[in-house]
């Protein structure tokens, strides 16, 4: 890993990571940011996998609540990846030896490669009920997710 | 009895202080806190989002909204129960600080828009029930919801900087 420690010194380095740091507020507000891009990005994953549980919404199909979820769940990501890049170049050092932000990174990769290679496929072909092989997905993907949530936390907390 | 000395004692207790002094349990607890906002603040968007009239606009409002309720109702659950141990070891700090007041004064403001919601036009539902978009008074209540819940989660993330 020791390659890639130019890279994390040059965002530490940069002007915007500089702002950042320099400024009182901008870090609590980006933050509180990518609290609310969790709320609506984790928020419509449950909503999805709930209803491919067929515990919610059972009335509609569930590539249709798919589908009402889907802006939400791309701007959730959308200012969930643009305010943890922020928050990420004002502390990439900090970052780099930090083993929850590695765990955290490795459950994101997977949470995106799954979610646009696999699941969301799924869930576009889904009708009034997922088959097991559906509900299986659903459970991946709330995991993974979730998982990058709970290693985020962890990125405060434990170091 | 002053309101600081009752969160002096609350802290005191032998919960508020073992949670407070415990490596793992705080942490967990608060984590709990902060992703069961996906369950609670989640599932309250899309029902907010339909009495809007912005999503599921051809579902009928009282089947979206009924559909969501029990599980809005075991997120808040959690982020409740969540809440009342987090504020039981950090009482006095809670008492202290701006945003925890500001946050309990807001909480409750979004009780009172979800009562009066309910109370109010929520009862004639049968009349607008299959409209795209609901009448103004369900639409305020759903924009109300979630500019206050942003503001609730606002000050709960700013609560702890200050701690």
């Amino acid at each position: 890993m020791q390659a890639i420690i130019p890279f994390f010194q040059w965002c530490d380095d940069t002007a915007v990571a500089q702002a950042i740091r320099n400024s009182r507020i901008a870090f609590p507000v980006i933050e509180n940011f990518h609290l609310f891009a969790l709320t609506v990005l984790l928020g419509s994953i449950v909503v999805l996998c709930l209803r491919q549980f067929g515990l919610i919404l059972k009335t509609q199909s569930i590539s249709e609540v798919a589908a009402a979820l889907r802006p939400w769940n791309r701007w959730g990501l959308a200012v969930m990846l643009t305010s943890g890049i922020l928050l990420f170049l004002s502390e990439a050092m900090k970052c780099y030896g930090n083993t929850s932000f590695r765990v955290k990174m490795l459950f994101l990769f997977t949470a995106l490669l799954f979610q646009f290679t696999i699941y969301n496929r799924i869930v576009r072909n889904e009708g009034a009920t997922a088959p097991v092989g559906g509900k299986i997905a659903a459970g991946v993907a709330l995991c993974l997710w979730f998982g990058v949530g709970l290693a985020g936390r962890a990125i405060g907390f434990l170091g | 009895m002053s309101i600081l000395s009752i969160c002096q004692w609350i802290q005191d207790t032998s919960i508020g202080t073992s949670i407070r002094e415990s490596i793992w349990v705080f942490p967990i607890i608060e984590t709990i806190h902060v992703l069961g906002l996906s369950i609670s603040v989640g599932l309250l968007l899309v029902s907010d989002l339909r009495l809007m009239g912005v999503i599921m606009k051809r579902r009928p409002v009282s089947e979206v909204y009924e559909q969501i309720k029990p599980w809005m109702f075991i997120g808040f659950t959690i982020m409740v129960i969540t809440g009342i141990f987090l504020f039981w070891c950090q009482a006095v700090k809670a008492y202290n600080s701006i945003f925890f007041k500001t946050k309990l004064i807001l909480l409750v403001v979004a009780a009172i828009n979800a009562i009066a919601f309910e109370r109010g036009i929520y009862r004639n539902v049968a009349k607008w029930d299959n409209a795209l978009v609901p009448p103004m008074e369900a639409r305020v209540a759903g924009w109300a919801s979630l500019i206050l819940w942003a503001a609730i989660i606002t000050c709960g993330r700013t609560m702890a900087y200050t701690f």
